[in-house]
């Protein structure tokens, strides 16, 4: 993982530009408001896309994550996030539940395994 | 804003609290479990830019700016994946897109006549998924013309408190155990998991959740640039599309 380009002026750089990147649509969505049918399809497949995409970052983190969370091995990065996914059902849908309990398997895990 | 002392408006009848009393309430809404786990999961992003050699102000300082926790992920996983300024803009405007409909779908809950385009536009620029799913939940029992400083209060509360867990975890990860720092990197991934497992309303969106996550290995080793995008469009296009299919065999 290159962190050459990461000096602070193009990192400041780069925040600018995805503030306006962001700001984007929170600006349509002012000036959308009054018109758009928020049941029409192509908002339905424009809020797939972004979830698809939120999904892959969430799978990209786990599975290649470019930092310290590499130090966990895959298996127990897999598990950590199970045991998050059925304490979030266990305690019906609930997120505070679902990462507490990812949390606790993961450090629980990384601790006994000594790394 | 308006200042209260001015206002004669017909809208204030019935609201007893000034502005500042109603933001107050908000802030003080903030403070609630949802809001908690968000801070949790700033913290864990704070964690995340000290791995990827952010400085803790620059950190920081994209939280109080850009308010949404995905883009600002999509944007520091980008760039340490060796993408350019060009790619991982892109990538994160894609990430913002759902701001859009949440924007659309809470402003008529929160403006009154004297809302103006200037203070729609303040009010947007804090939709984020907390503050929509908290603003939602809240402003709806409240007298119309105390809404808008509700959510106000409630979002800054969101972002500074938010800003400072990105502050605070970027100072820890250094500091931390191994165990426990590693743990703080994964805070965010699965926040953003079980989040949009329960934002997801429809099959559609169901079904891009999924496809996003067997997707993305597929299209990391064929493209690690453009990863996300591409998983994005094939991913929510394919969910669109059986979506479509299965709404159509239901309705004949």
């Amino acid at each position: 993982m290159s962190h050459a380009a990461l000096d602070p002026a193009t990192l400041l750089l780069a925040v600018v530009l995805a503030f306006l990147a962001n700001d984007l649509w929170r600006v349509l969505g002012v000036l959308f408001s009054a018109r758009i049918d928020e049941d029409s399809g192509l908002f339905a497949w424009v809020r797939m896309v972004a979830t698809a995409l939120v999904a892959a970052l969430v799978a990209k983190l786990l599975l290649y994550p470019a930092g310290e969370l590499a130090l966990a091995p895959l298996w127990l990065r897999l598990a950590a996030v199970s045991c998050g996914v059925v304490g979030y059902a266990v305690a019906r849908r609930s997120l505070a539940a679902g990462i507490l309990a990812g949390e606790i398997a993961l450090i629980g895990g990384v601790w006994a395994l000594g790394a | 804003m308006t200042d209260p002392n001015h206002d004669e408006s017909p809208e204030r009848a019935g609201a007893e609290r000034s502005d500042l009393a109603w933001a107050w309430a908000g802030a003080k809404g903030g403070l609630s479990t949802p809001g908690i786990v968000l801070f949790g999961s700033f913290f864990g992003f704070g964690a995340m830019t000290h791995d990827f050699g952010w400085p803790l102000w620059i950190a920081t300082f994209s939280t109080l700016l850009v308010w949404a926790a995905p883009a600002q992920v999509v944007l520091a996983g980008a760039l340490a994946s060796g993408a350019g300024l060009a790619a991982a803009t892109l990538a994160v405007s894609v990430s913002g897109v759902r701001l859009l409909p949440m924007v659309v779908s809470i402003l008529p809950v929160l403006r009154s006549e004297r809302t103006t385009f200037a203070g729609r536009l303040f009010a947007a620029h804090y939709v984020a998924v907390t503050a929509w799913f908290e603003g939602l939940r809240l402003t709806p029992m409240l007298p119309r013309p105390a809404r808008m400083p509700f959510f106000i209060g409630l979002s800054n509360m969101l972002t500074f408190g938010s800003a400072l867990a990105t502050a605070a975890g970027h100072a820890a990860a250094g500091l931390l155990p191994p165990a426990l720092s590693i743990g703080l990197l994964a805070l965010s991934p699965l926040y953003f998991l079980l989040s949009l497992e329960r934002s997801s309303r429809t099959l559609g969106e169901r079904l891009a959740l999924g496809f996003g996550l067997v997707l993305a290995p597929l299209f990391t080793m064929l493209t690690p640039k453009f990863d996300l995008l591409l998983v994005g469009l094939v991913g929510g296009t394919a969910a669109f599309a059986i979506e479509r299919v299965a709404g159509r065999k239901r309705a004949s």
